[in-house]
């Protein structure tokens, strides 16, 4: 400190500077409270929002498959006249052309889970049949989504047993006709553990399956719907035979080779091969965008305390109009005079960043340990803040760049003050 | 001139200068000026108000740099040198004192007079103290070295100004009614050590002056009328 406190007294344009600022004190604090409010607002902001995306892709992406394998239907089939008259130019019309019931199986399912599991990459494989089905607990009901699943490969894949609110997910294995809810289809239903739910499925089967156990994924709109039965419980529901499952997931033991890995076995079986991220392709892009509102809105915030600045110092410059001719009448360059009051913009905006970083971080803490029970598109009890230090270097340097170029125009017009004006002028 | 200083060193001489403003139309400030300073001279130019004095030392003192003609110090053509080239020589070898006390207020009697010193940087801070405070002492303001600058009267201000105009020992010294704003006590103290610093240290100045009683006081007085030399002559 006192090392710091002999250079500015041996460095004239440093001292002046300070002078200055001292000078207006209640203006230069107006103005670094603007570089603190900027600075705490974007560690706060980029923060939350960075925060809130890393919770929802580490939750999004645990409960995809690293790979899924599905029967993709056909769709926009060709008419069978458009299929056989294809290098005819004649106009062929066909009206209510309807999507025929196209069977989503994947045949030889058994086959190509085995071979999938010796691919040395890959770590899990399990199988799933899904389908639509009304779930009624009384006179309650709800549209929900089946899951057949084999529930030891399915907590192998997706930790099924860590997300259990209640009940032992092993019981499925050894209950006749049981099924884990989804936490929010269960209170939907008001089913509690060991009640006895009734699931009609649209083929018109009828079945009462026992809550065995509740599940919560964290990801709201998953757990209103989605309930798991054996897979041979599924196959009963959707009446078709016992060989019949619509998708395999797999997980890898690295998942940045998904996507080479996933156009591999589209090859190779003929189904429809989706990788983790093209599966979350629009979750990606919806936070691009959110990335995007986030870093305009600090950009604003930023240019606003620029202004601050700017603002004081060309009240400083025309305050000091006198000493700039003084200091150029005695031989100070332009380039000392600029370095004079960009000094003071940059001294603004340190001692402002600093304070800045430090109030952003505390209000993360606070922030972060209230608790709230929000339930958007991810169940969260805290707000998770991401606190990486990146975010504050990229806030201080934001800071300072936005601090430099607000006093660089002042800088510049001290700079170019003709001192026989002012000496005339006095 | 006269013979006396015609082997004497020219410190500052203009050739054919002429000056011009065209705000708010055109107009000659200053005609066809020749003139020649020499090294040691206490000069004085007098003159009606708006006859172009305070634009003749604006332009010898390179703070102004728009005329036609030639202006020649210490033998050097000043058109020849960038902004920042006369900057430094502004440093080194011009000091101008102001009718208005130019000084930073907020800085003490001695780092304003150390400023230019500090900004030449040839000499170490210690130098530069010991500097000062001569400069100080010559001026009878040594015991106010300490004290802020706008703490002090306007005489004493000026005085300051006179000592901070002198710390890179100049080869001429500028004023421009430097007394203008005194009462005549101050004005006759400024008149005395103007005159002590040219017999004692033979220090080159050039005032521009509305009191004749100062101007009569100096070596060499030349009068202005209407932008040109009406008079030149030694006292
Ligand atoms: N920037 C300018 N633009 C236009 N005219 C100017 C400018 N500065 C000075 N003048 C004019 O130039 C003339 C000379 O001005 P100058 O200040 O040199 O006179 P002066 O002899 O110093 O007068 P005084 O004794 O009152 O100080 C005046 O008529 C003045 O109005
Ligand atoms: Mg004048």
């Amino acid at each position: 400190m006192t090392f710091l406190k002999k250079i500015i007294q041996r460095t004239p344009t440093l001292r002046i500077a300070f002078t200055h600022l001292l000078g207006k004190r209640r203006q230069t604090l107006v103005a670094m409270l603007g570089v603190t409010f900027g600075i705490a607002v974007f560690i706060f902001q980029a923060g939350l929002i960075t925060g809130f995306q890393t919770v929802f892709i580490e939750k999004t992406v645990n409960t995809t498959a690293n790979i899924h394998i599905y029967n993709e239907a056909e769709k926009n089939r060709k008419s069978l006249f458009e299929k056989f008259d294809a290098n005819n130019n004649d106009w062929v019309v066909v009206y209510s052309q309807k999507p025929k019931d196209e069977d989503p199986k994947i045949k030889a399912a058994s086959e190509i889970m085995k071979d999938i599991e010796r691919h040395p990459l890959v770590s899990g494989v399990s199988p799933f049949l899904g389908g639509q089905a009304i779930f009624r607990n009384g006179i309650s009901q709800r549209a929900g989504r089946i899951a057949g699943i084999d529930i030891r490969r399915e907590d192998q894949l997706f930790n099924v047993a860590q997300y259990m609110k209640q009940g032992d997910m092993l019981k499925l294995e050894t209950t006749a006709n049981g099924v884990i809810l989804g936490s929010g289809l269960a209170d939907d239903l008001g089913a509690k553990l060991n009640d006895k739910i009734t699931v009609i499925s649209p083929q018109g089967v009828s079945l009462d399956l026992t809550v065995i156990g509740i599940h919560e994924s964290g990801l709201v709109e998953v757990d209103k719907s989605r309930a798991f039965v054996k897979i041979s419980t599924a196959q009963k529901l959707l009446n078709v035979s016992g060989d019949y499952i619509t998708d395999i997931n797999i997980k890898l033991n690295n998942i940045d080779a998904a996507e080479a890995l996933a156009k591999e076995f589209e090859h190779k079986y003929g189904y429809r091969a989706q990788d983790w991220k093209e599966a979350n392709a629009s979750i990606f892009s919806v936070f691009k965008v959110q990335n995007m509102v986030t870093y305009l809105v600090i950009i604003s915030i930023l240019i606003v305390s620029g202004f601050g600045i700017f603002n004081i110092q060309m009240m400083i410059i025309y305050e000091k109009l006198g000493d700039i001719a003084i200091l150029k009448a005695i031989g100070y360059k332009d380039k000392d005079i600029r370095k004079i009051f960009l000094t003071e913009s940059i001294v603004i905006g340190i001692i402002g960043g600093i304070f800045g970083l430090l109030l952003g971080y505390v209000v993360t803490l606070i922030v972060g340990s209230i608790p709230l029970d929000v339930r958007g598109f991810v169940a969260i009890k805290y707000l998770t803040f991401n606190r990486e230090p990146i975010f504050f270097i990229m806030a201080f340097v934001f800071g300072l760049v936005a601090t430099s170029v607000a006093g660089y125009l002042p800088a510049r017009k001290a700079a170019k003050v003709d001192p026989v004006d002012i000496i005339r002028g006095k | 001139m006269t013979e006396q200083n015609n082997n004497n060193k020219i410190i500052i001489e203009t050739k054919a200068l002429n000056k011009y403003f065209y705000e708010p139309e055109k107009f000659q400030v200053l005609k066809n000026i020749n003139l020649q300073i020499f090294k040691g001279e206490f000069c004085s130019i007098v003159g009606a108000s708006g006859s172009g004095k305070s634009t003749l030392l604006y332009l010898l003192s390179t703070l102004d740099t728009d005329y036609d003609g030639e202006i020649w110090m210490d033998g050097m053509n000043l058109r020849e040198k960038s902004k920042n080239q006369l900057a430094e020589i502004r440093n080194e070898k011009i000091g101008f004192v102001f009718q208005f006390h130019y000084l930073l207020p907020e800085f003490t009697v001695l780092d304003n007079v150390k400023l230019p010193a500090i900004k030449l940087g040839k000499l170490s801070e210690e130098e530069i103290e010991t500097k000062a405070y001569e400069k100080l002492e010559i001026l009878g303001l040594r015991d106010q070295a300490l004290k802020r600058a706008n703490k002090l009267s306007g005489g004493q201000q000026q005085r300051v100004a006179i000592a901070r105009a002198l710390i890179n020992d100049p080869q001429i010294l500028f004023g421009d009614e430097p007394t203008g704003n005194l009462d005549s006590k101050n004005s006759q103290l400024v008149l005395a050590i103007l005159k002590e610093l040219k017999q004692q240290f033979h220090q080159t100045i050039l005032i521009v002056t509305h009191d004749m009683l100062f101007a009569g006081n100096t070596d060499r007085m030349i009068s202005f009328k209407d932008g040109e030399v009406e008079e030149d002559k030694y006292l």
